[in-house]
């Protein structure tokens, strides 16, 4: 059997569609959910409208970004499989690592077809699979639990110091996810598009913020300020 | 009528079977292989793709999740972990959602605006990954130099204006926890400590820089 016909096979585009489908009618429901309690909380449509409309544009950039490592991920795994695990959980490095690794269990090259062939592709099926289960079966455990506390701290405690920790361990979060790129190691290209996007993220947000529409683009002007002010300082 | 706990548990309840669904999609491919092509690992094997995925992965599946949260709420932890993509397209998105609405996230129409960015990014993200897995990467590869050059600072971009976009309201926190992240962020790489260790240091420092804020903040009031 061909390889490069079998990972490329309609049986393996069904198989594979199935977590599409998964995701896709989980966000249905929850969006459906989601605007019944907007209105029962009296936010108006057009607040939660310009919110979503501002979140599909903000996702677009985001969302080229890992696009030209999925090139290379097709090349191994063929497209079904892919186009699955792009939209599923893990970033596009994790899955690459991940097949690497599953190769390395198999004992082959995952850069050589030849010696991948359907074995080295039914590890690299297995193990994204096994190493996807790892989060989903977290989020399974931990969420409701996690979900609890946060309500039994807001009975607990003053919800304003709640509203406070949330914030801090937020800001938190996007620090860890922002310093590496600043430092280790150090590229003042980074520093500049990170400062660049962020002042203009600022400006958008003070001077303007009458102006609702241009708002709802706050982040993609941003990050194309960033990036491209960058490209023409360092190239 | 309002009723937060309701749509709390309605959400739960959602997510525990929407997530059950997606593991058994995750499932799935490897399951027909094995089905229509007679290969799979053996079951030896699958211990050690499983150790080695547990070994490289395996505190970033409990970490990952339980430090997102505070963001994230109940039905974006739901989402995100099955969709991924949590920190440079979720994250993001959540933000503009509750920024554009004008709600803060840890409040319930704030929870409400982070469903909404979520399912909206992944309808987005969707999208744009099956057309170019579909149409392939000919059209990235036909775009002009200069554009391609951006994409390498597309992270720190989109953090940097993240950052700053959930900081507008506390600056002080925000200043002095960028700051202390810089220096952690030196020191345990130099010193080689694991990244989740860094993860949850950063963290702590963030909340107890908004807590000594909050605190002198009620003093002055």
């Amino acid at each position: 059997m061909d390889l490069k016909q079998a990972i490329n096979s309609p049986g393996l585009w069904i198989a594979s569609s199935l977590m599409i489908i998964v995701i896709l009618t989980q966000c249905a429901i929850y969006l459906r959910a989601a605007i019944k309690e907007a209105d029962n909380l009296g936010i108006a449509p057009e607040r939660w409208k310009a919110g979503f409309r501002s979140a599909c544009l903000t996702s677009i950039g985001p969302s080229l970004s890992p696009v030209i490592i999925m090139m290379a991920l097709i090349a191994v795994l063929g497209t079904p499989t892919t186009w699955m695990r792009m939209n599923d959980i893990g970033a596009a490095r994790t899955e690459l690592a991940m097949v690497t690794l599953a190769a390395g269990v198999a004992g082959v090259d995952p850069q050589n077809p030849a010696a991948f062939g359907l074995k080295g592709f039914s590890y690299a099926l297995w193990g994204m699979a096994l190493n996807n289960l790892g989060w989903m079966f977290f989020t399974l455990i931990l969420t409701h639990r996690m979900s609890d506390v946060v309500a039994k701290l807001n009975t607990k405690y003053d919800p304003a110091w709640i509203k406070y920790l949330t914030a801090g361990a937020t800001i938190g979060l996007f620090a860890f996810l922002l310093s590496p790129r600043l430092v280790m190691p150090f590229k003042a290209s980074n520093w500049c598009a990170a400062v660049v996007s962020a002042i203009v993220m600022m400006i958008v947000s003070k001077v303007f913020a009458n102006q609702q529409r241009l708002q709802e683009l706050a982040l993609g002007i941003s990050m194309i300020a960033g990036m491209y002010v960058t490209v023409v300082i360092f190239g | 009528m309002t009723n937060p706990e309701a749509y709390r548990q309605k959400c739960i309840k959602i997510g525990l079977v929407s997530v059950t669904a997606a593991i058994i999609a995750n499932f799935c491919p490897a399951i027909y292989f094995y089905i229509t092509y007679g290969v799979m690992p053996p079951f030896s094997d699958l211990i050690k793709l499983w150790t080695v995925a547990a070994f490289t992965f395996g505190v970033s599946w409990f970490i990952q999740p339980t430090t997102f949260f505070s963001l994230m709420g109940v039905s974006g932890t739901y989402i995100g972990w099955v969709t991924g993509n949590c920190a440079d397209i979720r994250c993001p998105a959540i933000t503009m959602a509750q920024k554009v609405a004008g709600y803060e996230a840890g409040t319930p129409e704030g929870d409400v605006m982070a469903t909404m960015g979520i399912t909206a990014s992944t309808f987005t993200s969707i999208c744009i990954i099956t057309f170019f897995a579909v149409a392939g990467g000919e059209l990235i590869n036909q775009l002009p130099p200069f554009i391609k050059a951006g994409f390498k600072y597309i992270l720190p971009a989109v953090f940097g204006a993240v950052y700053t976009q959930l900081c507008t309201k506390h600056l002080k926190v925000g200043f002095l926890t960028i700051i202390l992240a810089v220096i952690l962020t030196y020191l345990f790489k130099t010193a080689k400590v694991p990244n989740w260790i860094l993860n949850i240091a950063i963290i702590l420092g963030g909340v107890l820089i908004a807590r000594i804020d909050f605190k002198s903040k009620q003093k002055k009031a």
